[in-house]
């Protein structure tokens, strides 16, 4: 099992499922974040099972460049959800709405 | 051996995977994703990526799951402020439903890989020293970009999180 290359792809398609669900599931801003994250893990696992099927190195170094932007999305994202937090007192992702536009009778 | 060893991996990577998006407190949520992340470096380890495994418990549950901990504590959220989810349990259960026939499409493609062997390479394949060398030969130019782009999300993080003193002006 352990020597398949589809097993892997199937627990990265399921890893990847289980994050898709979250967000399309889930009002707790916290939860999607953490969806994001299980999803670009999911990527991270198809890369590596990739590039051990083919015996390089490159997609190493692309899972490793995928760990240090998640970093760098953790920063602005948590940021985000503390000064949201302060300003409305609330977690639920359905008050990102300031940008959506008003319908009006005579536009 | 390694049989059982990425068997047992992938049930608590799963299982922590489900845990994640079925708990409601955020906590829970973030411990069992931590769960998740240490099974998926695990496997890393099976795919002869030792370097990536150390990166992925350092990094990822060391230092990117910590941070959100620490802000789920830093915000002190009580129960009664947690949004109500009440379709929570029959999207999850519909949405699993119209993502099978994605996730067999996609298997279907990989299925037709000429099938070659996986065990674990010896030699430096995936060292610190032949990553090193792959990193700076050959992906300089994207390196020295990720540092851009971290400086630039420390300068968001910063912008975001200061206080607005002419909000009312």
């Amino acid at each position: 099992m352990a020597d398949l290359l589809l097993s892997y792809i199937a627990l990265a398609m399921i890893l990847f499922s289980i994050g898709f669900l979250g967000i399309i599931s889930r009002k707790n801003i916290f939860i999607v974040y953490m969806s994001i994250e299980l999803m670009l893990n999911a990527v991270n696992l198809i890369f590596v099972a990739l590039g051990r099927y083919n015996e390089s190195m490159e997609p190493q170094v692309m899972a490793m460049i995928i760990i240090a932007i998640a970093a760098a999305e953790a920063a602005v994202f948590l940021s985000l959800i503390v000064v949201l937090y302060r300003n409305k007192k609330s977690l639920n992702s359905d008050i990102f709405n300031v940008l959506k536009q008003k319908d009006t009778a005579n536009g | 051996m390694v049989d059982i060893i990425f068997l047992g991996l992938a049930i608590f990577a799963i299982g922590g995977g489900f845990g994640m998006i079925l708990f409601s407190q955020p906590m829970h949520s973030a411990i069992s994703l931590i769960v998740t992340l240490i099974s998926l470096g695990g496997i890393f380890a099976l795919l002869s990526a030792p370097f990536l495994f150390m990166v992925q418990i350092i990094l990822y549950a060391g230092a990117i799951i910590t941070l959100l901990l620490f802000i789920i504590m830093f915000l002190n959220i009580r129960d009664d402020e947690l949004p109500d989810e009440p379709n929570k349990n029959i999207t999850i259960i519909i949405g699993a439903i119209l993502l099978i026939p994605f996730n067999i499409l996609i298997l279907k493609a990989f299925n037709t890989f000429p099938e070659k062997s996986m065990n674990i390479l010896g030699k430096d394949f995936g060292s610190i020293h032949s990553f090193g060398m792959e990193l700076f030969n050959k992906w300089l130019v994207p390196f020295e970009l990720i540092s851009m782009l971290l400086l630039a999300s420390l300068v968001g993080a910063v912008v975001y999180a200061r206080k607005d003193k002419n909000r009312d002006g």
